[in-house]
């Protein structure tokens, strides 16, 4: 104001005092470019004009007469220590998945874990996680998990549980087993060695249907010892997959095998090298979607194909058996001590100690496999589930107690293992979710999930991995090391005490590990050994009749222990595209010699058992066989993970755990509705030659799709410039806006390190706050992912049945367009561009007329066509009769809000939503950075240096395909990335100056 | 050489369809003199209605009951009732909004743009055409209020001063529909009604009950037929038609905005201006056939809304549809020269893609069809006349599916492509915006003067008893001295 302080001021009426002309002034001083006058004096017509208007609007509108949520506020009185409110604090802790265990740094907000991360440290998580761990979350606050003991269906206390553990430990264990899932932590096996001790006679089981048994057995033929292999992909240039999905969810490695490959990719630009991975599957898995050289094949012709490569190895690469087996030996030959061969589960043991054998002779146990000691694996989980199953037949066993899993849903068929548990007087099931299991156990007990109790294991590469509670248990759970805890004859276990004394006595390295996540330098080492030499006899060939089934850990929800959880059943398949459901995978050429349909329902029977199954035809299948994903057709399973999709463990019984022969097809010609979230594979011929058109011939451009072949890429660098209307250089316009600020966010795609693993879409949806829809909902193609992961096929014009196509992933999200159609559209101007080139949502200005989508040539906007949120997964939207945007305050559950991003806005129905580079987290670091350059006296606006902030999907990418920064940054990797010849925009011919580039595909085939 | 023989064989009655250039055909048939048409057309707002009407007006009052119902649904539950998904994220409401528009059309044209040419025929028809018009409009601006997410929230596209000094985004189309849909829906409202105040003062004087007494007597406005009266209202009714006319032309152009600005192949072509009007005045003059076959027979209107009415809508129609197809064609032969990719696809994908079917019932409802029209028996027959106008309402549907749910289903990104399919709710919306339409209709029929009974007095021959027979004067006559006509405005 210039107003002086003392001056005085005279005034006859209101409006002389408005008429002042220094306050005019002044007033247009602090509103620039307002009219002073709006502010000072209304006439009267004026006011009038504008009462009436707002009191019609205010009629109309339903906003007058509203009654607005009251919330109380309170602040503490004594804050406890530590906290600091409203501010994230991130801690380390773990994850662990068939006994292995996966360290993650997990953010809390006011005391609720919301976000999880790989811990950076961590040598194999290195800050990654995959899609599981991402979504572990959202099942610590499912209100449909084990709330409470109930023993006999009716309520109890951990005390009346602990009473009646000890009446049945009395006799040092005798008739009572414990059926554990797969476990490697130190504190359990502390716990089990004072057990062994105190009471001898207890029998200890292990089962996890997605288990290890043949490798396992294959390495102890091998080496005489179970051996775990610890692949280096990244020192090799030759790797061949027989059946083995390296990079796929199951893999309990995949982090750093996805990590390695791509390191051998990247090289490409740099010195014009790159590794070859050769593929030989029965479906197409994740890694042979990104194979150079793939073989569709099935087990005997894999086998066949691994005694091939033996011999020729042995009789010095002189050997000819296909295609594909000549380019592999071939290059093996070159690269003697960078060659690796990997079998996969499916393959019996003898083809596993065969590989080895095929190793060694490559030079590669030492140099791109080294071999630790495999800890607890002294028999095959089927051979324990098995005997445990006889124990209690013969009635040696009358207490089972189950600590996790779900037997009755995914024990071998052939034991019926519900029967089994039937006739025991006595059970006990320590779960997460009420499941078949433990519907079945007269003791049901509460599980306390990962990230609220107490607890340890081992990562794949035997570093000692803690985990610590960052949540009291929301339902009185308790921790598979309390339960153990609790057989040794204490009552109220302490989980940390168990921890720390498996460990280390010392308080401060105790302190010190558990802000790590883990134990430093407690690798396992590597044993120097070779495999035996002996002549190997193979199992003989299976009868060739009928189909050869191949059960397949799912992507989605692994062995079916994460079917309730609605991000993973609605993460599409990334081959497949498939939500919702599984389906029984089909070679196209069988399924047109069949008669079978996408969608038939089919009954698929080996001997006396049958399951019915829809059909998907799947390209890249091999001819005579079937792959069924297992983890479907839970029936109990909470609200969303019960009946969905269909189960296929009763086929899978204790001899073909991994593969199952001699399988018979019938359709029953009944249909069933699919729901995948892209159908283009089996369309009409003319969208068939457009696709054709857009993505390009194998190992060619297409106008959306640019790729080539290495040896093509040395010759033509710039070969992602050429095409149509490729030079959007010379404009009849000038560049839309003038983007003043010294951020310039842009982001880079490197199609050559994507793997399609769906991580960065899960991460995403964690970190945005997006709903999940349901079924009918993605049926109706309404998914909400802001990003998607494009998955297409390229197949050979003689391949009518698309037997091997070719496949890309193509992550999709805004591309925040300089020049953005979805901007100039809007008629509320809703969606906008902010200085630093970001095309910016305004949510609460959104009205929904969905034009943006329209004049989005990505299609990456998503439309909150209900209240997601709100609406159950399953069933209709129902009619919301308060004021609408007091729904979710109502309807959302009490439990599942506790997971929401405070600094991301929960859409509402009606508005429109996409992908924003993560602006929350932008504006996070800058807010840091700001705070701390004024600590350090420095007054003045600062730029955010490289890595400052990284977008969800960004951090969580296992092979960094993704890079975001400051375009403005000459030294920023993105920026850089963006200047190499293979980056290019989708779509820029249509002059929408895309920021998010994408750097073309370079593929390394053999020819 | 040979001699022209100009001795026509002249028949005694030529009727009204005569295309004998010696005289011209009546406007009005029948032994009519103002007396008769007076009490032709205000008996209709003045007895107990007939069954039929009855019949029509309950079902067109359930379907209105029907839509109220979905919109309340609508509203509390979200517009995901419908079948809209990503991306075909505009659907039937959008559909629904640029085919009642487009009806819409057509009676402002024959008010506004036939009076300004001097096209005497239009007084038979103008009325009820005016009042399909207003309806029309109704239906179509309920759509997009509806349409969005949070309807609640659609005053936000007015440009109404607010404190947040958020304004609409002025660059966006759907903003330009606002004022294009707002100015046309408020000019002809005037234009109707201006027209009609004459009428009603008709209906006033002849009303016997004390409440119709009172309302015709509001609604007229004090008309007493004094010569200032006539003087004025003539004058104002010439500015409305003269404001009306580049309407016409403007509020399909906007709404064609709506798909020619976005970028997306099938949309983004500059022909959608011009092709949107004359598929506006095809469709709008199809359903004034509609309205006015069955009408002019249970209303008892033949001499009046004459067989010559009919062809000559019959005539507009044919023309129209010819600029329409001539805009197919184009677009096609556009798609092929540009050498574009998606472009080409988009039509090809028309064409042969999943939605063939809807693109070749548009092409034989708007191009096969209506082709009997060529021959005078089917324009003449109320069967053939019928067939035609029905073939155009369905076609002109269509064609607005075809354009909106075409492009979007299949555009850039194949990951994308997928199919649209309406619910319940978009089906029984579609059937109560008619049910709209009709129940405002029905309404009108019974109340309000369906025909604009002074001015078809003016074409009368008795309003020219020394002129001839259209009104144009005889020599040495001053034709302005008997009746109040537009040429006599002209002439000073």
């Amino acid at each position: 104001m210039t107003r002086k302080p003392h001056q005085r001021e005279y005034w006859r009426s209101l409006s002389e005092l408005a008429d002042d002309p220094r306050l005019l002034e002044a007033i247009n001083d602090e509103f620039d470019g307002y009219d002073p006058q709006e502010f000072t004096g209304v006439s009267r017509r004026s006011f009038v004009k504008l009462m009436a208007a707002s009191m019609a609007l205010a009629g109309i509108s339903l906003t007058g007469c509203r009654r607005w949520p009251q919330q109380k506020i309170a602040p503490y009185t004594l804050r406890p220590a530590g906290r600091e409110p409203n501010t994230r604090q991130q801690y380390a802790t773990m994850l662990a998945r068939s006994g292995i265990a996966h360290s993650l740094l997990v953010s809390t907000f006011e005391g609720r874990p919301i976000k999880v991360e790989g811990n950076p440290q961590h040598p194999i998580a290195q800050g990654r996680t995959d899609a599981l761990a991402q979504a572990s979350i959202l099942e610590l606050y499912d209100p449909f998990r084990s709330r409470g003991l109930e023993h006999q269906d009716e309520r109890a206390t951990w005390a009346d549980f602990a009473d009646w553990l000890k009446q049945r430990m009395q006799q040092r264990g005798r008739g009572v087993a414990v059926l554990c899932e797969a476990n490697d932590s130190p504190a359990l096996a502390a716990i089990r060695r004072k057990l062994d001790q105190d009471s001898p006679d207890l029998n200890w089981y292990t089962w996890d249907p997605l288990h290890r048994d043949n490798a396992t057995a294959g390495s102890r033929a091998a080496f005489g010892k179970t051996l775990r292999p610890q692949y280096h992909l990244d020192k090799a240039k030759v790797i061949v997959s027989l059946d083995a999905d390296l990079l796929g969810a199951t893999d309990p490695a995949m982090l750093r095998h996805a990590r390695d490959w791509a390191a051998g990719r990247r090289s490409a630009d740099s010195d014009g090298q790159m590794n070859r991975l050769y593929v030989a599957e029965s479906s197409l898995t994740l890694t042979g979607s990104v194979a150079d050289e793939r073989h569709p094949a099935t087990l005997a012709q894999i086998i066949e194909l691994t005694q091939a490569i033996k011999s020729t190895v042995d009789s010095n690469f002189e050997f000819r058996f296909s295609e594909f087996g000549l380019h592999l030996v071939g290059d093996m030959n070159i690269h003697h001590g960078e060659s690796l061969v990997i079998a996969g589960e499916s393959l019996p043991p003898q083809v596993h100690h065969l590989v080895w054998q095929i190793n060694h002779a490559l030079g590669a146990i030492g140099n791109t496999v080294t071999l630790t000691t495999e800890p607890d694996y002294e028999l095959p989980y089927t051979q324990q589930i098995a005997d445990l199953v006889s124990k209690i037949n013969g009635n040696l066993v009358d207490t089972l107690i189950i600590i996790g899993g779900n037997p009755v849903y995914d024990a071998p068929a052939d034991l019926d293992f519900a029967a089994a548990l039937g006739k025991l007087k006595q059970s006990a099931h320590l779960s997460l979710y009420p499941n078949e299991t433990s519907a079945l156990c007269t003791w049901r007990l509460p599980r306390a999930h990962d990230f609220e109790a107490w607890g340890d294991g081992r990562s794949w590469d035997g570093v000692h991995c803690l985990r610590q509670p960052l949540i009291y248990p929301l339902f009185d759970g308790r921790s598979e090391i309390q339960l153990a805890a609790m057989l040794t004859g204490d009552a109220e276990p302490d989980g940390e005490k168990l921890v720390k004394e498996a460990l280390t006595e010392d308080d401060a390295a105790w302190r010190s590990c558990v802000r790590a996540g883990f134990v430093e330098g407690s690798q396992a080492k590597a044993v120097d050994t070779g495999p035996r030499a002996d002549a190997i006899v193979l199992p003989p060939s299976a009868k060739t009749e009928g189909f050869e089934l191949h059960f397949a850990g799912d992507i989605s929800v692994y062995d079916g222990r994460h079917a309730a959880n609605a991000w993973m059943q609605e993460t599409p398949d990334p081959l497949s595209k498939l939500t919702w459901d599984n389906a029984a995978l089909l070679n196209i050429a069988d399924a047109r010699k069949l008669g079978i349909e996408q969608g038939d329902v089919l009954k698929i029977s080996v001997g006396q058992a049958s399951i019915e199954i829809a059909a998907y035809l799947m390209p890249g299948q091999a001819a005579g066989t079937i792959t069924l994903p297992l983890g479907y057709g839970r029936k109990v399973a909470g609200e969303v993970g019960a009946d969905v999709g269909f189960d296929v463990y009763p086929l899978r019984d204790t001899a073909g755990q991994a593969v199952a022969h001699g399988a018979k097809v019938e359709n029953t010609h009944r249909r069933y509705k699919l729901a995948m979230t892209s159908e283009h594979y089996l369309i009409d011929g003319i969208g068939a030659r457009a696709t054709r058109q857009r993505l390009g011939e194998p190992h060619q451009s297409g106008l959306l799709l640019k790729e080539t072949t290495l040896d093509e890429y040395r010759r033509d660098p710039h070969f992602a410039e050429r095409g149509e209307h490729g030079d959007v250089h010379l404009q009849m316009f000038e560049a839309p806006s003038q983007f003043n600020d010294p951020h310039a966010w842009g982001m880079s795609i490197d199609l050559n390190a994507c793997t399609g693993c769906g991580a960065c879409v899960v991460a995403c949806q964690s970190e945005n706050n997006i709903p999940v829809v349901g079924k009918d909902q993605v049926l109706m193609h309404r998914q909400m992912q802001w990003l998607r992961i494009d998955r297409y096929f390229k197949t050979d014009e003689k391949d009518e049945h698309a037997e091997n196509p070719e496949v890309v992933h193509m992550p999709m999200m805004c591309q925040q367009c300089e020049n953005a159609p979805c901007e100039q559209v809007c008629p509320v101007g809703a969606t906008t561009h902010d200085a630093e080139g970001l095309n910016v949502m305004v949510y609460n200005r959104c009205i929904g007329t969905r034009y943006c989508s329209n004049n989005c040539p990505y299609k990456v906007r998503r439309f909150n066509y209900f209240d997601f949120h709100s609406k159950p997964v399953r069933g209709l939207a129902k009619p919301w009769l308060g004021i609408p945007d007091q729904q979710q305050l109502v309807q959302v559950d009490q439990i599942k809000r506790l997971l929401f991003n405070p600094d991301v806005t929960v859409r509402m129905r009606g508005v429109m939503e996409k992908c924003t580079y993560c602006v929350q987290r932008i504006a996070a670091a800058k807010t840091e950075h700001r705070i701390e350059a004024v600590k350090a006296g420095d007054h003045k606006h600062r730029v955010l240096p490289e890595g400052a902030v990284q977008t969800a999907c960004q951090q969580v990418c296992p092979t960094q395909a993704i890079t975001f920064g400051n375009l403005n940054d000459p030294k920023a990797k993105v920026t850089q990335q963006h200047k190499t010849p293979r980056a290019y925009g989708v779509l820029a011919e249509m002059n929408t100056r895309p920021r998010t580039k994408y750097l073309a595909l370079v593929r390394n085939p053999n020819i | 050489m040979t001699t022209l023989d100009l001795q026509y064989d002249t028949p005694a009655n030529p009727g009204n369809l005569t295309d004998d250039p010696r005289q011209r055909a009546p406007l009005v048939t029948g032994d009519n003199d103002f007396t008769s048409v007076t009490n032709k057309v205000a008996r209709l707002a003045e007895k107990w209605p007939d069954l039929w009407w009855w019949v029509a007006f309950f079902i067109a009052l359930n379907l209105f009951g029907l839509l109220q119902v979905l919109i309340g649904y609508l509203v509390l539950t979200g517009v995901g009732v419908w079948g809209n998904n990503q991306p075909v994220s505009w659907g039937f409401p959008i559909i629904n909004f640029v085919f009642w528009v487009g009806i819409g059309h057509a009676g402002t044209l024959i008010s506004a743009i036939l009076y300004l040419f001097r096209q005497n025929w239009r007084t038979g028809i103008n009325r009820f055409a005016e009042a399909m018009t207003i309806f029309a409009v109704m239906c179509a601006g309920m759509f997009p209020g509806i349409h969005v997410g949070r309807p609640w929230l659609a005053y936000w596209l007015f440009p109404i001063p607010n404190q947040m000094d958020a304004w609409p985004q002025f660059r966006s189309p759907l903003l330009w529909d606002v004022f294009a849909v707002g100015t046309y829906a408020t000019v002809s409202l005037l234009f109707w009604y201006v027209g009609m105040v004459p009428d009603l003062a008709t209906l006033r004087d002849r009303a016997t009950n004390r409440l119709s007494q009172i309302a015709y007597g509001i609604l007229s406005l004090g008309w007493c037929g004094s010569s200032r009266h006539w003087h004025r209202f003539e004058r104002a009714y010439l500015i409305l038609a003269a404001l009306a006319t580049p309407l016409v032309l403007s509020v399909h152009s906007v709404v064609s905005f709506d798909f020619a600005v976005a970028q997306l192949p099938g949309w983004h072509s500059t022909i959608f201006p011009p092709y949107f009007v004359a598929g506006a005045i095809y469709g709008g003059f199809a359903m004034v056939i509609t309205l006015a076959v069955p009408a002019r027979k249970l209303f008892g209107l033949e001499e009046i809304i004459t067989e010559r009415h009919i062809d000559n809508a019959c005539r507009v129609m044919l023309g129209t549809g010819m600029i329409v197809f001539y805009a197919y064609s184009t677009e096609f032969f556009i798609a092929w020269y540009s050498g574009e990719h998606y472009e080409r696809f988009v039509f090809l994908n028309r064409a042969t893609g999943p939605y063939a079917w809807a693109f070749w019932t548009m092409i034989f409802c708007n191009l096969i069809g209506p082709q009997v029209l060529w021959f005078r028996q089917a324009r003449h027959h109320w069967l053939g006349v019928m067939f035609a106008a029905m073939c155009v309402n369905v076609g002109m549907w269509f064609e607005r599916f075809v354009i909106v749910i075409t492009s979007l289903h299949r555009d850039f990104l194949p990951s994308s492509w997928a199919m649209f399919h309406p619910t319940w709710v978009d089906l029984g919306m579609l059937a109560g915006s008619f049910g709209l339409f009709f129940t405002f209709f029905l309404l009108f029929c019974k109340f309000l003067p369906v025909i604009a009974m002074a001015e078809v007095k003016t074409v009368m021959p008795q309003a020219h008893a020394h002129s001839g027979e259209h009104g144009e004067a005889l020599p040495g006559e001053d034709a302005a001295d008997y009746r109040p006509d537009p040429h006599w405005v002209e002439r000073r």
